[in-house]
């Protein structure tokens, strides 16, 4: 008896760590800088999606989320910068710091709830700003603050050098990436994920059966902050400075679109999809020589996706549904394609 | 006391306030969202007054009227193709208002590209001041205030005298109650996206030629017009008034006394009404 | 047997996946040019968002003027060279910046990159001084300052920067330009947004002014202000007769407009830019309004204290001339004429002095403290104590004075050279 196989899930499978391990050996095909790069800010910008998405899940909508990107590049810059602390310890800390603050504010503000919650995140995000441009003293106001690459690291014979190539940010943005992606699909996955469903689902109902409101809207709004702060503290690093015209209101929308365009249906692979596409086509589109078409191409995009896909779906839905075609069977009586999403 | 010039400027910013944030107001309650496009169409109306008036010599009270028209029309045909399409239910209204975000990169692009990044003047429109002694203003701004004024005055008309009027209130405060009298909510949201986004247009219009026309002139009137609503309520059309009246006198006090900082200012305190009474001035209560 | 189709689908569609991949990072080899060698020149340059209007205008002037260049080109021993000027979007941002630069240097090769003025200095400096590229850039942007100055430049991590054109320093001889144009000046007011007020270079700018016994009061506005009614009210309460605006175009026509408006139509309004386009200012301020506006004034025929190549006049405007002829209207935007070429001219007489135009390095030694005579006169590389490294350009400061809707030559202070 040959043993079963259950080649449904095996095969979409394969492909997704055949897809990673390409990803991984990518650098040994080319050191083109310019393509490094951009898949080194489309992971960072990813993981600030899979915050927002993670926020998205218990029914709230954060705009105000390249906030705390910007609070965690200035806490990292501050600190490497003004105290000569090492980076990553720096890194670290900018997680923690914009952890806690996500932590006050959420715990302030989350019982606002709807509408007004997101008009604060917006306000929020404005004042950042506002105060990173005029606060001088600490931030250097527009001047922004310089950073240096992270000290070279050694291991046995072999040295991680920041300073002289773009591969080491490479890897650890992947590692960064991973483990980010690790966290929001546990939380996703677990009790605490359905737990997030059902009360962004009903609300009422889940108060009823004693789950807890707040505490899950402030748990999933920190953890949001944290993972968003060290992609903040990461991406300051790898472009050397900080400024606050770096992280505005409009970068927060772009946030939002990704994970819509991506797919918020799962929070990993969708904010992945969505990041990459849309930061990709943001880059290939300011190389064309009409001007001012990025802008109108992008909204474009976004505005076709959100109309053409089936409704509630992003690009990642379609990895499912094309998994389904491929694998479904010619039955004697047709059935009806059922949303089966066996795939996933 | 600020000058008396500072108050004036500060009523005309005020108008420029009123107008936007009504025509928010209006699409908010019938359709349930916020319409982040609206600075766009804002942007988008004068443009069309710009061309009416440099290219086609209309004049200028008619182009205004042209620019609503257009302008409006073209709300009514993001309404009708974008946000009704993408009104799913369960999901709320979290894909309507992605597109409408993402319709602020596509208006500002399409503008950019057709209309060219410069800035363009209307100067000529309505040269000339009135010296009223301590200070002197445009009338340009004065027609701001009368075309503001006129404006609201035919709103009034419009919802408490006609049958379409009539109609709005309706849907807006019970929707499946005044289905259920015959009237369409679909028609209905159709009917309020375009004269909210002719407000915004006629906005824009009206206030070209006191400043510049360029593609990005629209995205700080829509955050200005959101802030107004906070302070008068959402959902309430009172509100967007006296929140736009509000707002605009604030700004120019605050802007006279300690200059820069009036933006933190504003926004700090939009973050304290919404933490302590979220419902505005004049909003219904928060559940 | 149907699985086997699948697998091999599968197979085909990552085999194609890995192709796009290798595709993608395939590099073109460069087409090998006849006689003359080109050499690449990037130029980082705002050509979308809301500074495209000051990229995008002096583009038909730049293309011209690389043209008239390369009739001549410039020779080094026997081999004559042309340049090519590349121009990528850096969208006035730090991501656009370091995007652009790394797309100048490592897919179009350039060794060069030159006529930068926006606000990325820091971004940008971060590709091309490992790069070993030289950046010849501007001072005056926030972080495009000394660290005495609390800026971010440091001349030994950032061995391959040309400071081309030294706009704060110019921003501050605008400043005795005025003084020397209206000696019965009352209060000079300067204007700027939040975003330049971090700057160290209003520090130096305040202390400079104060030394040689200028009266000045500062306002600051926040970065997308359209109505300055409040500002001008507290300018005219303290006194100032001329205002000195270093803002963008819009800020700026709207101050000139605005001011008109309220009665004072006696406060002078000074742009820190040139103009840039005179019929997009009379058509937003009115025309009235704009007549005594004044602005910086680069076109080199008419200084009077500075004296300029006679050769370089005569390119600039024949530059002038072609670019007219392309855009069909009369081009009279002279703006350009101190940044990129002059900049190159920098680089080119730096290249012939080293004798070579690969090694960076010679390169740099031979700007460092050289003098170079370019379309905006003969200068001598300074700034070794202040900047670190003789490496700041200088500049007539020029302004000039609309009259009869006309840009007229007002006045000029030339630089004195850093210490």
């Amino acid at each position: 008896m040959m043993p079963y196989i259950d080649y449904k899930t095996l095969i979409p499978r394969t492909v997704i760590w055949v897809m990673i391990a390409l990803f991984l050996i990518l650098p040994a095909f080319t050191t083109n800088m310019i393509t490094l790069s951009i898949f080194i800010s489309s992971g960072i910008w990813a993981i600030a999606v899979m915050g927002f998405v993670l926020i998205l899940r218990t029914g709230q909508f954060s705009m105000g989320q390249s906030a705390f990107m910007a609070i965690g590049g200035y806490v990292s810059a501050m600190l490497t910068v003004k105290l000569g602390i090492p980076y990553w310890p720096g890194f670290l800390a900018a997680g923690v710091v914009s952890g806690l603050i996500a932590l006050v504010i959420g715990v302030i503000v989350l019982n606002a709830g709807g509408i007004y919650f997101s008009i604060i995140t917006i306000a929020f995000g404005e004042i950042v700003r506002i105060v990173a441009l005029n606060w001088e003293a600490v931030t250097r106001g527009a001047a922004g603050i310089l950073t240096s690459p992270p000290a070279p690291i050694t291991i046995g014979n072999f040295e991680i050098n920041f300073a002289t190539s773009v591969v080491p940010y490479y890897y650890f943005m992947f590692l960064l990436v991973t483990m980010a992606g690790l966290v929001f699909w546990q939380i996703d996955r677990t009790r605490i994920g359905g737990t997030f469903r059902g009360v962004a689902a009903n609300p009422m109902l889940s108060e009823h059966l004693g789950v807890h409101l707040m505490k899950y809207r402030v748990i999933a709004f920190a953890v949001a902050g944290v993972f968003t702060g060290l992609a903040g503290a990461y991406y300051v690093t790898f472009l050397s400075v900080i400024t606050p015209l770096m992280f505005d209101l409009w970068k927060s929308m772009q946030i939002v679109m990704m994970s819509i365009v991506g797919g918020i249906s799962s929070i990993v692979g969708g904010a992945l999809i969505g990041a990459t596409v849309l930061y990709t086509l943001g880059v290939y589109l300011s190389r064309l020589p009409i001007y001012n078409i990025q802008y109108l191409l992008f909204g474009a995009v976004v505005v076709l996706v959100l109309l053409f896909l089936p409704k509630g779906t992003g690009l990642v839905d379609l990895w499912g549904k094309f998994w389904h075609k491929v694998f479904r069977e010619p039955e004697e009586y047709e059935i009806p394609e059922e949303s089966e999403m066996a795939v996933e | 006391m600020p000058p008396a010039g500072i108050w004036v400027d500060g009523l005309v910013q005020s108008c420029i306030y009123v107008t936007m944030a009504f025509g928010m107001v209006l699409v908010f309650s019938i359709l349930g969202i916020l319409n982040w496009t609206h600075g766009q169409f804002y942007m988008l109306g004068a443009f069309v007054v710009y061309y009416a008036i440099t290219a086609a010599g209309i004049p200028f009270p008619i182009s205004l009227l042209i620019s609503g028209v257009i302008v409006g029309g073209l709300g009514m045909l993001v309404e009708k193709f974008v946000i009704e399409r993408l009104s799913v239910p369960g999901y709320g209204m979290l894909y309507v208002t992605v597109a409408t975000l993402a319709l602020i990169f596509f208006f500002e692009g399409a503008a950019g590209m057709s209309f060219g990044l410069m800035d363009k003047g209307m100067a000529t429109v309505l040269p000339g001041v009135l010296d009223l002694g301590s200070f002197s203003i445009s009338y340009q701004k004065i027609a701001v205030i009368i075309f503001t004024l006129v404006i609201m005055a035919a709103m009034y008309i419009v919802l408490n005298r006609t049958k379409v009027g009539l109609a709005i209130r309706a849907a807006a405060q019970e929707p499946v109650a005044a289905s259920l009298y015959g009237i369409s909510v679909g028609r209905v949201s159709l009917i309020v996206m375009g004269i909210g986004c002719a407000l915004a247009a006629m906005a824009g219009g009206i206030i070209g030629p006191v400043y510049s026309v360029n593609p990005f002139m629209g995205r700080i009137p829509m955050i200005m017009s959101l802030l107004a609503i906070i302070i008068g309520g959402l959902g309430s059309l009172t509100g967007a008034i006296v929140g736009g009246i509000i707002l605009g006198l604030l700004n120019s006090v605050i802007a006279y006394k300690i200059s820069y900082f009036s933006e933190v200012a504003l926004f700090v305190l939009v973050i304290l009404i919404l933490l302590i009474r979220p419902q505005g001035l004049f909003g219904a209560p928060a559940k | 047997m149907k699985k086997w189709y699948n697998v091999v689908a599968i197979l085909m569609a990552t085999v194609i996946v890995v192709g796009v991949f290798a595709i993608g990072c395939a590099k073109t080899a460069p087409p090998q040019p006849t006689g003359p060698i080109t050499i690449n020149i990037g130029e980082p340059v705002a050509l979308s968002g809301s500074a495209s209007p000051w990229g995008q205008i002096p583009t038909p002037f730049r293309e011209a003027w690389f043209e008239v260049f390369n009739k001549e080109g410039f020779k080094i021993g026997d081999q004559t060279y042309n340049i090519k000027l590349i121009q990528v979007d850096d969208q006035n941002t730090a991501e656009g910046g370091a995007a652009a630069a790394k797309q100048l240097i490592f897919g179009d090769k350039c060794k060069f990159l030159a006529g930068h003025w926006t606000w990325n200095f820091s971004a940008i400096s971060a590709v091309t001084n490992p790069a070993k590229v030289i950046f010849v850039t501007r001072t005056g942007s926030p972080d495009a300052l000394p660290a005495s100055w609390k800026g971010a430049y440091d001349a030994k991590t950032m061995p391959y920067v040309v400071f081309g054109t030294p706009s704060q320093d110019e921003f501050t001889f605008n400043c005795f330009a005025l003084v020397d144009a209206f000696p019965n000046y009352k209060k000079l007011g300067l204007l700027d947004s939040t975003v330049g007020k971090g700057g160290p270079g209003w520090v130096v700018l305040q202390d400079t002014l104060n030394k040689a016994g200028v009266r000045w009061q500062s306002e600051w506005f926040a970065p997308g202000t359209t109505d300055f009614a409040p500002i001008i009210t507290r300018f005219a309460e303290g006194g100032c007769d001329i205002v000195f605006v270093a803002g963008w175009i819009g800020e700026y026509m709207a101050f000139a407009k605005q001011r008109w408006e309220m009665g004072y139509k006696d406060m002078k309004v000074a742009c820190s830019g040139p103009f840039v386009s005179l019929d997009m200012y009379k058509a937003v301020v009115g025309a009235d309004a704009f007549e005594g506006a004044i602005g910086a004034y680069y076109d080199n025929s008419q200084f009077k204290k500075t004296i300029v190549n006679p050769k370089y006049i005569a390119q600039c405007q024949e530059a002038l001339k072609i670019a007219a002829e392309k855009t069909g209207k009369p081009y009279a935007y002279t703006g350009e004429i101190a940044w990129l070429p002059s900049h190159v001219l920098i680089l080119v007489q730096a290249m012939q002095k080293a004798g070579t135009v690969d090694d960076t390095d010679a390169i740099m030694k031979a700007i460092r403290g050289g003098t170079f005579d370019t379309t905006i006169g003969k200068w001598t590389m300074s700034g070794a104590e202040t900047y670190g490294s003789p490496v700041v350009f200088g500049t007539p400061a020029c302004l000039c004075v609309i009259q009869g809707g006309k840009e007229v030559y007002l006045s000029e202070h030339p630089m004195e050279p850093l210490p």
